[in-house]
């Protein structure tokens, strides 16, 4: 459950360090709104979509990794193509399709444990303000992933006590039982953090 | 920040994954499946209020962000911040904290049943729907060059949609303010 | 060891959990038995803080839980009824790194001591394992193991046995029995206090008995049954 979106690999991208990746998407998102040339734009695509295919990802996984972002980029594009002028709509649709591919590639050649340790990095001066709590967000991050499929695992047993029953299973009437439950155990997991003095630093 | 608030922020979170993943909700006289986490922003705010809501999205977008398939349909990593569309997934951070605020003003727990589930619908209408629409759709008018305009009335296909999953959400809310109430209470 | 209640009483609200308690252990195997309600688990709790005496002092080692709380929850280690809920990273031997680094312990020797506790409870094959899937009694000894990891002085276990198999209860006792470290167990399981030093009996709030496990049981059930 939640295997990350990372495809293992040693390519040139892979080795590139977290925050490379990350200026470089962040230069591109600039840079594409520099010109609305089509042809430099169309280049950009191109471009873009051979540094994403350098990363291993497989065909059916590329597909089933863009396809969402993809076809709302591409209602985007129709709608602007209907309300201004089609070289218009083609100039949206190239410049977010090169993003896509960028950042779909930073996200393939980086592993979870990389990026949020660049992410804790990156907090240092607000928690030097005291606005956040690097450990916390680590903290934090590992609870969702630890809680995630224990929550799954009362769902389909919420569904099945319903099915005992002989009540008509809807999703809908296990909303809140749901959350009732698994909020209920905040309490005993706050003090467990607690006891076991885990926000200490 | 307590270790109280944390939690609940962090299940909370864990929540909006796992309704990504469970089948999707059938209505019987609407004709397409409701998925669960798109009622997430109005459920956070009404639930557990404006800032923990908040911030439980940020989580959420912070793990979509470093590449995990937490989003329904197993969507994920920073392509989907990238789109034209990433003005609503910012718009659920501000739209949860709206929704909260406007919850913990009018919802109290010692009101009748009806008002409670008026007032969670309320406050998703605005937060949920008129907050996220509005950054949304300025994000997209930016970024695209349409007027304000035309990107608004690009919504109103999922109007009626969104509108139902208030009701549902505010439904949904109420019973869980009666079964373990945690919405903060402002005046 | 010495843990001292001092006129220690405790209030939640309106509710009196525990009356005015004074007493001293310096047992190394303390049972704690009562009826649902008693206040036992709020005397396990106010050992290592997690709930504060609403007048008096309790102390552990000479530590005021009030006023050295951090102190304290270093010398004290909890073990909850549902320790599932104690266990919060996703993979095993992550969550048992966690309260080391947390405490600033060095990378290279939070790897080998957790990998000491993994030896010491005989579960060096869960260490890459997920949480979410281990047994009842496995998700207790990993628990176990990552409270235990930091070195506390004491350890407190709430109804170890608890909703265990009869194959897991063992082994769960089986390494009771082989701590060095002392042990207040809270347990509705009487066969597992039965040869502890010392038991001490909660009802409504108050320490009414007090000594020798076979006596204190005897007490037990009379106002268990009466």
């Amino acid at each position: 459950m939640l295997k990350s979106l990372h495809v293992e690999g040693t390519t040139l991208l892979h080795r590139l360090s977290v925050r490379t990746k990350l200026a470089v998407l962040f230069a591109a998102s600039l840079a594409v709104f520099l010109t609305v040339d089509p042809f430099v734009l169309g280049g950009a695509v191109l471009l873009s979509a051979l540094v994403f295919a350098t990363v291993g990802v497989s065909f059916s996984q590329a597909v089933s990794r863009l396809a969402w972002p993809l076809v709302s980029i591409g209602l985007v594009a129709g709608a602007t193509a209907f309300f201004e002028t089609p070289v218009h709509g083609l100039v949206v649709l190239f410049r977010f399709a090169t993003l896509i591919l960028l950042a779909a590639t930073v996200t393939a050649s980086t592993e979870v444990g990389d990026f949020m340790e660049e992410i804790t990095r990156l907090m240092m001066p607000f928690e030097r303000l005291g606005l956040v709590n690097a450990a916390d967000i680590g903290l934090a991050l590992g609870l969702v992933l630890r809680f995630v499929p224990e929550i799954a695992t009362r769902y389909e047993s919420l569904r099945e006590a319903h099915a005992a029953r002989g009540l008509p299973v809807r999703p809908l009437k296990m909303l809140a039982p749901l959350i009732i439950l698994t909020l209920k155990d905040a309490d005993m997991i706050a003090m467990a953090i607690d006891a076991r003095g885990l926000r200490r630093h | 920040m307590s270790t109280r608030d944390l939690v609940l922020t962090a299940l909370f979170t864990a929540i909006i994954i796992v309704l990504g993943i469970i089948p999707p909700i059938t209505l019987a006289f609407v004709p397409v499946p409701i998925t669960a986490q798109s009622m997430g922003v109005m459920l956070a705010g009404c639930i557990i209020g404006a800032k923990r809501g908040a911030l439980a999205y940020l989580l959420l977008i912070l793990m979509v962000a470093v590449g995990l398939p937490v989003l329904s349909g197993g969507r994920g990593g920073l392509a989907v911040l990238a789109g034209p569309t990433g003005g609503y997934i910012a718009g659920w951070v501000v739209g949860t904290f709206v929704t909260g605020l406007v919850a913990e003003r009018i919802v109290r727990e010692t009101q009748g049943g009806a008002r409670q589930i008026a007032g969670f619908f309320l406050a998703s209408i605005i937060g949920g729907i008129g907050v996220v629409y509005l950054m949304g759709t300025i994000w997209l008018a930016i970024n695209t060059g349409m007027g304000f305009v035309a990107a608004l009335s690009a919504n109103a296909v999922f109007l009626p949609g969104d509108i139902l999953k208030a009701g549902i959400a505010a439904l949904a809310a109420r019973a869980v303010l009666v079964g373990y109430p945690l919405l903060p209470q402002r005046s | 060891m010495e843990i001292r209640f001092a006129d220690c009483s405790i209030h939640y609200g309106e509710t009196v959990a525990l009356h005015p308690l004074d007493l001293v252990l310096t047992e190394r195997r303390i049972g704690v038995i009562g009826l649902n309600g008693s206040g036992k688990t709020t005397f396990a709790r106010a050992i290592n803080g997690l709930v504060k005496p609403s007048r008096g002092h309790v102390t552990v080692n000479g530590l005021d839980t009030s006023e050295d709380g951090p102190a304290v929850l270093g010398t004290v280690g909890f073990i909850f009824q549902n320790p599932q809920n104690q266990l919060i990273l996703p993979i095993v031997a992550d969550d048992i790194a966690l309260g080391l680094k947390s405490r600033g312990v060095a990378k290279a020797e939070v790897a080998a001591r957790v990998e000491g506790i993994l030896m010491r409870f005989g579960i060096e094959h869960l260490a890459r394992r997920r949480v979410h899937a281990l047994s009842g009694g496995e998700t207790q000894l990993v628990a176990m193991a990552s409270v235990l990891v930091t070195e506390p002085d004491i350890l407190i276990l709430d109804e170890p046995t608890n909703q265990l198999d009869l194959k897991n209860r063992k082994r769960v006792i089986d390494t009771l029995a082989g701590l060095d470290e002392a042990a207040i167990v809270v347990s509705h399981d009487l066969s597992l206090i039965e040869s502890f030093e010392r038991v001490l009996l909660f009802h409504e709030g108050r320490l009414i008995a007090d000594g020798m496990p076979g006596d204190v049981v005897k007490a037990y059930e009379a106002v268990a049954l009466c």
